[in-house]
């Protein structure tokens, strides 16, 4: 747990204490949850490079009123894993983190061919897994067979 | 015109596609290979052939419907991708296991954790030039696949897991037929060993070949065996013990200097390792339901979201759902190990030779279906 502490505290200075919020990673697979502004990422994503962290999982979450970003990081001790959840409203660029994380160039790359949300500073946005040509985003509520469309606050509120 | 003839040779750098003729060639992974002569200046991995769109299925299937996608994504650990997606709904619905299914689980998961470090082992021998432990490792697998077959009526698909338990019970037939399989593979090892281990040849071609600094898979997202090679001792099932994994003796065997040679070492420890397990999973093997009778028939989970890890053959797995309290998920997102252990190939081949790039790629154990998912 030392290196999460270690994160954690870096953390509190940086961010204002509601937006951390503590799990039971038993129940929910993370510990902490961090909500974190556009512009504040890299900020944070740097404490997570320097504390010896990889990133786990990068992946989007498309609602009718944002998008939202939510990044998984982890290093290799138990119940170490915290999720930073950032909104994107439609249309925004989020900052890369491409040069903080090696492993971001492709996620990065698949979030922005499957949600559409462009990642400023990334060094090759070519897409990934669908055809070199594809301008489609498949994965957004708005194309091809949907099973719901809400808002945010309808499941996290 | 006579200028360029003039120019060195090694300013000539030349693309080669290393990949497949047709979409449909097994494991269907491209490479441009960038080469200065015989060797790898730039590697860009094409993959995506092999996408279904199975995170947007998940999102327009009931959460009962998309188990039979999930061992479907990597199709060489089906049962472990099915044991996942099961947890993870479960966790999100708060439905109980009974004991004795969660033994079946991990003896099942084991045994797919084997066949698939088999076909590695056998295709990857195999890519190097050494035919013979091919038509060994398969001959044990086909053996595992039968004892899968007998339980879960398939092969590679399994589908086996239930929100809640297991699809039937097994018998005592599995129970004895698993015993003696595990005998018989024991005996295996040793001739695995002379035949690959100790080849000189094969170390030659794997020993200081393709080396992953713990730093770079760090930097990559490097897991599972790849990154137990570099050293670190990272294992979802000891780290955050899922099912009944922390009732279980077993060692995760770890390498010293990432290469291909550590990699192989790695897998055919962990085989031994998961012989261990299931062992021990046979003799606590409790009576009881297989199944939860209880568990709803239709599952709708509260709204929430659950990120459920394990451990796949191929390193650090995680399903990631968002439920809105409808009966399909809002969001099944699948973090796939293969990813970021294919990622790291376009630094490790840098400066290879055309000739280690397949030993290199073969040591890796990529199954590109799952990446495209």
């Amino acid at each position: 747990m030392a290196r999460l502490n270690e994160v954690l505290e870096k953390l509190r200075q940086i961010l204002p204490a509601d937006t951390l919020s503590f799990r039971d990673p038993s129940r929910t697979g993370t510990s902490c949850c961090a909500r974190v502004g556009l512009d504040r990422v890299r900020e944070v994503a740097s404490i997570f490079a320097r504390g010896g962290f990889f990133l786990e999982s990068l992946t989007g979450l498309d609602f009718q009123d944002s998008k939202e970003l939510v990044y998984h990081f982890n290093t290799y001790e138990p119940g170490a894993r915290v999720a930073v959840r950032v909104l994107c409203p439609h249309g925004e660029a989020a900052p890369t983190l491409s040069d903080l994380f090696r492993s971001a160039s492709w996620q990065e790359r698949e979030v922005w061919e499957f949600f559409g949300i462009p990642f400023a500073g990334h060094p090759d946005l070519r897409p990934l897994l669908l055809p070199e040509d594809a301008d489609f985003h498949p994965l957004t509520k708005t194309f091809g067979v949907v099973n719901a469309y809400r808002k945010r606050e309808e499941i996290y509120g | 015109m006579a200028e360029q003839f003039r120019k060195p040779v090694v300013d000539q750098i030349y693309t080669l596609n290393l990949g497949p003729q047709h979409p449909s060639t097994h494991g269907v992974l491209r490479m441009l290979l960038d080469l200065d002569g015989e060797y790898i200046v730039k590697a860009d991995p094409t993959i995506g052939y092999g996408h279904r769109g199975h995170e947007k299925m998940g999102e327009n299937r009931t959460y009962k419907q998309f188990m039979p996608n999930t061992s479907r994504m990597d199709y060489l650990s089906g049962m472990l991708y099915n044991h996942g997606f099961a947890l993870a709904v479960e966790k999100l619905a708060g439905i109980e296991v009974p004991a004795r299914a969660r033994y079946i689980r991990v003896i099942c998961a084991e045994l797919n954790r084997i066949s698939s470090h088999l076909l590695w082992f056998g295709t990857y021998v195999m890519d190097l030039g050494g035919f013979t432990p091919f038509l060994y490792a398969f001959d044990d697998r086909e053996r595992i696949l039968d004892l899968l077959d007998r339980v879960s009526g398939s092969r590679l698909t399994y589908s086996y897991c239930r929100f809640g338990g297991v699809a039937r019970d097994v018998d005592s037939g599995f129970v004895e037929g698993t015993r003696s399989f595990l005998q018989r593979l024991r005996s295996r090892f040793p001739d695995y060993h002379s035949l690959v281990t100790e080849n000189v040849i094969f170390i030659y071609r794997t020993r200081g070949v393709g080396v992953v600094p713990a730093e770079l898979a760090r930097q990559y997202g490097v897991t599972g065996p790849n990154l137990r090679a570099c050293g670190i001792a990272y294992d979802v099932r000891k780290v955050e013990p899922y099912e009944v994994y922390d009732r279980f003796e077993f060692e995760v065997p770890v390498g010293v200097n990432g290469d291909a040679l550590d990699r192989y070492n790695v897998r055919l420890a962990e085989m031994e390792q998961s012989c261990r397990i299931i062992e021990q999973a046979l003799d606590q093997l409790p009576p009881g339901p297989y199944l939860n009778e209880k568990a709803p028939f239709r599952v709708r989970p509260p709204k929430g979201e659950v990120y459920q890890a394990f451990e796949s053959a191929r390193g650090l797995t995680a399903y990631y759902l968002v439920s809105d309290g409808s009966a399909c998920p809002y969001r099944c997102h699948i973090r796939v190990p293969s990813f970021g252990n294919l990622h790291v190939l376009e630094e490790v081949l840098k400066g290879t030779l055309v000739a280690d790039a397949i030993s290199i790629l073969g040591s890796i154990d990529v199954v590109v279906p799952e990446i495209d998912r």
